[in-house]
């Protein structure tokens, strides 16, 4: 660091105030600290830097060991004995009871199949077919916790009562306005929706990276209501 | 050492620091946790049958709001029976009907079985899991022409749960899966020798 860089803070100091004041500050106290305030301050950012990613890592979803397929994401492995810790945080954290391996499959989609964001406010058609399982459910659902002014039509399909094509293929339209055939509502008015499958009694959870994009329902997006 | 050698010294070491703490705090989590469904599951510990977690909603009725899953399925009725086999091997029987019935074990550590209703032997599903040492006592105690048909499963850990789940396929079928998680029963099996003299 040479001569000209040292006096730049001073010269900025002077020239806007504040924020050249606080750089000053913070360089003399560097230059005083003494060898105690150092230790204090190490483990101070050390335990601040530690809880605060923790607790980023396990808020919310699971931050790693899903499979991509398509606009899907497999999560085979976060309630099985091999669930890597941060899943087990993560279960811990929203006391969730994930699904056994010889139970079923989650898979979640947050996007469409071009890698747009899934938005309440627009229209797509979940078209196609399911990997084998003895049963399934699609749902949706909204971040947070759901309106109870606005209570939900229908917040999923069952494989049972889902309307098929004559080849055994159906089409979910999800939407926020009134749709023929399997309509499924938006939860919400406006902002972002995640969608759930799961799959029952499935021989998929256990080579979920095997899964072909054919084999899960396409997500396109139809419209907007802008 | 300048000044600023100490401080950067300092800056480095809190990081070193920072991803201990960080890999600490996701170890801990799970254990430490008081409302994970480990121990939530304790408080239904008392009862001989299966706890309903999430209850379907049914009519005009709406899910109550015990249910503490985030994001539960709504057409899947989610009930857990809480053991601990320091009080004796744990029981679980469950009838099979006309709709889908799971079976799932998780121990501390995560989910170690899963059995579905289609395991059933003549329309019951009767699972006990039991430490190392009370299989090995089971076995040594089993009468050699009595043919069992329970599950044995060993367990890691003392303390879990057993989740049971019933699908309801149609909106109609909700009341009979909220019905048949109540049903599954959970006991503690009674040891061989009071077995035997009654």
């Amino acid at each position: 660091m040479n001569a000209a860089d040292r006096a730049a803070p001073d010269r900025r100091a002077r020239a806007d105030g504040t924020p050249g004041r606080v750089v000053g500050a913070v360089r003399r106290a560097i230059r005083r600290a003494s060898t105690v305030s150092l230790i204090l301050y190490t483990l101070a950012l050390g335990a601040g830097i530690g809880l605060a990613t923790a607790d980023y890592a396990t808020r919310g979803g699971y931050p790693f060991g899903g499979v991509t397929v398509g606009a899907w994401t497999a999560w085979p492995r976060t309630g099985s004995v091999g669930a890597d810790p941060y899943a087990r945080a993560v279960n811990a954290r929203r006391s969730e009871i994930p699904l056994a391996v010889g139970e079923g499959m989650l898979l979640t989609a947050a996007q469409d199949d071009a890698g747009q964001g899934l938005d309440a406010a627009c229209t797509y058609a979940i078209a196609g077919i399911t990997p084998p399982a003895r049963a399934w459910t699609v749902t949706i659902a909204g971040r947070g916790p759901r309106d109870p002014a606005h209570p939900s039509l229908r917040e999923g399909f069952t494989s049972t009562e889902i309307l098929r094509e004559p080849d055994g293929r159906f089409v979910i339209t999800l939407s926020p306005e009134v749709q023929p055939g399997n309509w499924l509502p938006m939860p919400r008015a406006s902002g972002p929706v995640r969608l759930a499958l799961r799959l029952y009694d499935t021989p998929v959870a256990a080579s979920a990276g095997t899964l072909d994009r054919a084999a899960l329902p396409a997500i396109t997006r139809t419209g907007c209501a802008a | 050492m300048t000044p600023r050698g100490r401080f950067l010294l300092a800056t480095t070491t809190s990081l070193v620091l920072a991803g201990l703490v960080h890999i600490g705090v996701v170890l801990l989590i799970p254990r430490l946790a008081e409302a994970d469904s480990l121990s939530r599951a304790r408080v239904g510990e008392t009862l001989d049958h299966a706890m309903p977690v999430y209850t379907l909603a049914t009519g005009d009725t709406a899910s109550p709001p015990e249910a503490w899953l985030p994001i539960p399925d709504p057409a899947v009725a989610v009930g857990i029976c809480a053991y601990d086999l320091a009080d004796g091997p744990m029981r679980v029987s469950a009838r099979t009907g006309p709709l889908m019935l799971s079976l799932a074990v998780h121990g501390r550590r995560g989910a170690f079985y899963a059995v579905t209703d289609q395991a059933a032997v003549r329309g019951g599903l009767d699972l006990v899991v039991l430490t190392r040492a009370q299989y090995d006592e089971a076995l040594a105690n089993a009468d050699e022409n009595d043919v069992t048909r329970d599950v044995r499963i060993v367990a890691p850990d003392a303390k879990g749960y057993v989740v049971v789940r019933v699908i309801a396929a149609l909106p109609s079928q909700r009341p009979a899966a909220n019905a048949a998680v109540q049903a599954v029963s959970c006991t503690v099996d009674l040891p061989v020798e009071d077995k035997a003299g009654g």
